[in-house]
């Protein structure tokens, strides 16, 4: 190294030590135009500490030995004058090659002596890692926990949607569902199904974000979600105000809905553009508790009676055309997610409804 | 699913080993934060509970293009797409916004940004920067005039109407309006009543015509428009200047402001002016009304000098041998040739016989671009050779490949004051 040669070079007698000690208790001696390059340690040798081994500086708790020598190493380097701005940045630059785990070390030691600019060299670096990354990958980095509940994940998106224009409509077709769920119950249809929601949080956030979420990091959380799903269905299930009753033909009314977004001119061919934006809206506002339900909530089963669908329809299509003009476009974009993975929710569940859906749209006709 | 069991069964260890990052000190991470884009940093919040409000802290907020991914092509989805995240933003963030920037090529003057700037006016916004790419002039909503902790303030087209409870930004150390609309007082006001103002950029601008700068701390200038007069006051310490009159007004119109000419008046305020471009038609400017052999005083501090010129055109030839002889320890010297006008060709030989005895006694790079080899700027080009005597580099680029080869013979011949002078021919 060239640090080593110019410590050759330089008359021995002429270099000026200090003492450090460590959290672990340990005390070594650094050459003090090196170590002077902190500000922690250049203030404590001018308050006269670190003059002799009986009085070393004790260094922050977050600094322990290997961090020490590391913090050393660059020290030595950039106290150095006369380095060209490429060299520095080259140095720099291999520098933060290490692991993760030890750039957060490095970083908290930097910080505690004050040594800014190592701390932004490791701040960039970390962000770097995660720039761009699913926030599963993430998690796999710096081995977080995931200790959010899925529904805790989708709060903080909540408010994207929250438009008082959307909750009155939502209102509006709440009150139509129970009716609906009223006569079906009446009806006693067929058995329980479970069905998967292939959304994620993912989906969700590119609301915020508008961008299409890497498909390995959805697919993890999708298969977790499921899992809990199964688990407490019945408990999300009752606070949902909607799907209390729901669970009967709720396997049904996700194809349905699924098939209605994906091949929407099939199944919606008829309603005006304002309607289908404000069906497709409603199935996210509705899922205050738990995503997975948003599809229990519209039911448009054939089960239903037609006429009666029919006036409802027509209510809320009155209501969505009083709305502002621009805010079924809206309601197309928030819904437009994830619209890729539609098909795929077909395959699990079979094509039976499909089918059924399909001749209810031929009977409005 | 095989993803899901492969990550389940190590996470409980893990978890237990370490978690370095999520324990560093909120400053570091807002600090890796702020490397982030926009979109990155706020989808931390589902990472884990301890990420869950770190973001919420992060002391700069930038909504562009980068930050804020908006697939669709829709004008009214993105419109609708952008606002709310905006809004959702703003609502969740906590701390103090240092910085504030929305610039998103998709985003008109949309009345959403009213309320973001009165949020905003509330805290203790220091920098805020918005450019609107598209639509008309997006009129500023009046408490924008009531940040009074503004260090940085730039706008991209926007239209200013300051209330008449307006004091002026005391903070501000750096304006910068672009494709901006305010009338002529509302303009001098602004300028005059930021004390502190360090930086000023003005681009196409519209509403007002005399460019009155009254700013005692200025030390940059740079402004590129058409306007009629422009005039400094107290500008003592103002040291990089570069100008650009965007039409041709003719030296005639100009010489109606003041009898003692513009190079006069223009300089009286910039004893200190370090560096110094002369764009477009300004040298026009200058030109009009008494041009003097030289300045009353001269230019000490001038080291750099970009001068866009017409060489036909007698005046500003006068003018910039007067703005060359007025600066005695001028470095670089760049010559733009104003090419489109040079068709015309008029005798102004005899006005460098005058300067014979001058000297660039600093001069060592020169740089001449856009000459087509008429001989008003051969005898340009000569004169500085045969009197640089530290000349290092002279380079030249004519504006087409015709004539070329006569050019660089004619460049061959000159002599040179400086025995280390290089001529560098560059292709067009």
């Amino acid at each position: 190294m060239t640090e080593a040669d110019s410590e050759i070079i330089k008359p021995e007698m002429l270099k000026v030590y200090v003492w450090l000690q460590t959290s672990d208790g340990s005390i070594q001696q650094v050459e003090q135009e090196v170590a002077m390059y902190c500000p922690f340690i250049c203030h404590e040798i001018h308050s006269g500490m670190g003059s002799s081994k009986n009085y070393p500086i004790s260094l922050p708790s977050r600094v322990n030995p290997a961090m020490l020598s590391l913090i050393l190493d660059y020290c030595r380097f950039h106290q150095v004058p006369g380095r060209s701005n490429k060299e520095r940045k080259s140095f720099d630059e291999k520098f933060v090659r290490m692991d993760t785990k030890r750039l957060c070390e490095l970083t908290s030691a930097a910080d505690s002596l004050q040594l800014k600019p190592l701390v932004d060299l490791t701040s960039r670096a970390l962000a770097r890692v995660i720039e761009g990354k699913s926030p599963e990958e993430i998690r796999e980095i710096f081995h977080l926990p995931d200790d959010l509940t899925e529904e805790e994940k989708l709060e903080p998106i909540k408010n994207t949607m929250d438009d008082p224009r959307i909750r009155l409509l939502n209102r509006l077709y709440a009150r139509k569902r129970k009716e609906l769920k009223e006569r079906e119950r009446l009806k006693n249809v067929e058995t329980e199904e479970e069905h998967a929601d292939d959304r994620s949080v993912d989906d969700l956030l590119s609301f915020i974000n508008g961008g299409n979420e890497d498909s390995k990091g959805s697919r993890t959380s999708k298969n977790k979600k499921k899992n809990r799903k199964r688990k407490d269905h019945d408990k999300t299930a009752p606070l949902n105000c909607i799907s209390t009753s729901s669970s009967n033909s709720s396997s049904n009314n996700a194809v349905n809905m699924n098939k209605k977004e994906s091949n929407e001119p099939a199944v919606y061919g008829k309603l005006p553009p304002d309607l289908r934006n404000a069906t497709k809206m409603l199935d996210i506002e509705n899922d205050r508790f738990d995503p997975e339900d948003e599809f229990d909530d519209c039911d448009l089963d054939d089960d239903i009676d037609p006429a009666l669908k029919e006036k409802i329809d027509r209510e809320v299509e009155d209501f969505a055309r009083r709305l502002n003009s621009d805010w079924p476009e809206r309601m197309q974009e928030i819904l437009s997610l994830g619209q890729d993975r539609r098909p795929l929710q077909l395959t699990i569940n079979g094509n039976g409804s499909l089918r059924r859906f399909t001749s209810l749209d031929q009977r409005q006709k | 699913m095989s993803n899901m069991k492969q990550r389940e069964p190590p996470e409980v260890p893990r978890k237990v080993e370490m978690d370095k990052i999520s324990n560093l000190p909120g400053h570091i991470i807002d600090k890796i934060l702020s490397h982030l884009s926009l979109r990155d940093a706020v989808r931390t919040s589902i990472l884990s509970s301890k990420w869950r409000y770190k973001w919420v802290t992060l002391p700069y907020l930038v909504f562009d293009n980068q930050s804020v991914l908006v697939s669709t092509q829709d004008q009214t989805l993105v419109k609708n797409k952008l606002v709310s995240i905006v809004d959702h933003v703003l609502l969740l963030h906590t701390s103090p916004i240092y910085k504030f920037k929305l610039s998103h090529r998709d985003l008109q003057g949309v009345s959403d940004i009213d309320r973001w700037i009165l949020f905003l006016s509330r805290g203790s916004v220091k920098e805020f920067i918005l450019e609107i790419w598209k639509g008309h002039r997006y009129k500023l909503p009046s408490s924008i005039y009531s940040c009074q902790y503004l260090i940085h303030l730039e706008l991209f087209n926007c239209l200013l109407k300051p209330p008449f409870t307006f004091n002026g930004f005391k903070s501000l150390k750096s304006l910068d309006l672009q494709h901006i609309t305010m009338d002529q007082s509302a303009f001098e006001y602004m300028i005059s009543s930021c004390p502190l103002l360090e930086r000023l950029t003005l681009m196409n601008f519209d509403g007002f015509t005399l460019l009155n700068i009254h700013a005692p701390n200025l030390l940059f200038f740079d402004v590129g428009g058409v306007f009629e007069d422009v005039s400094f006051q107290g500008t003592f310490h103002l040291a990089v200047v570069s100008i650009g009159l965007y039409v041709n007004t003719g030296s005639e119109r100009n010489l109606a402001f003041g009898s003692t000419g513009n190079l006069i008046k223009f300089f009286a305020c910039l004893p200190h002016i370090q560096r110094l471009e002369v764009q477009s038609f300004f040298l026009k400017y200058l030109a009009a009304g008494t041009i003097p052999g030289k300045l009353p005083t001269p230019c000490v501090d001038l080291s750099f000098l970009s001068i866009r010129i017409n060489f036909n055109d007698m005046e500003e030839n006068l003018a910039a041998l007067c703005l060359l002889r007025s600066s005695p320890n001028l470095q670089e010297l760049e010559m733009l040739a104003r090419a489109e006008e040079q068709a015309i060709a008029r005798i102004v030989a005899n006005v460098l016989e005058s300067f014979q005895n001058f000297s660039f006694n600093q001069l060592r790079l020169v740089k001449i671009v856009g000459i087509s080899g008429v001989r008003q700027e051969m005898s340009f080009i000569n004169f500085i050779l045969a009197n640089s005597p530290v000349l290092e580099k002279m380079s030249v680029k004519p504006a087409s490949v015709d004539g070329g080869w006569e050019l660089m013979k004619e460049l061959l011949r000159f002599r040179r004051a400086s025995m280390y002078a290089e001529i560098v021919y560059l292709d067009p």
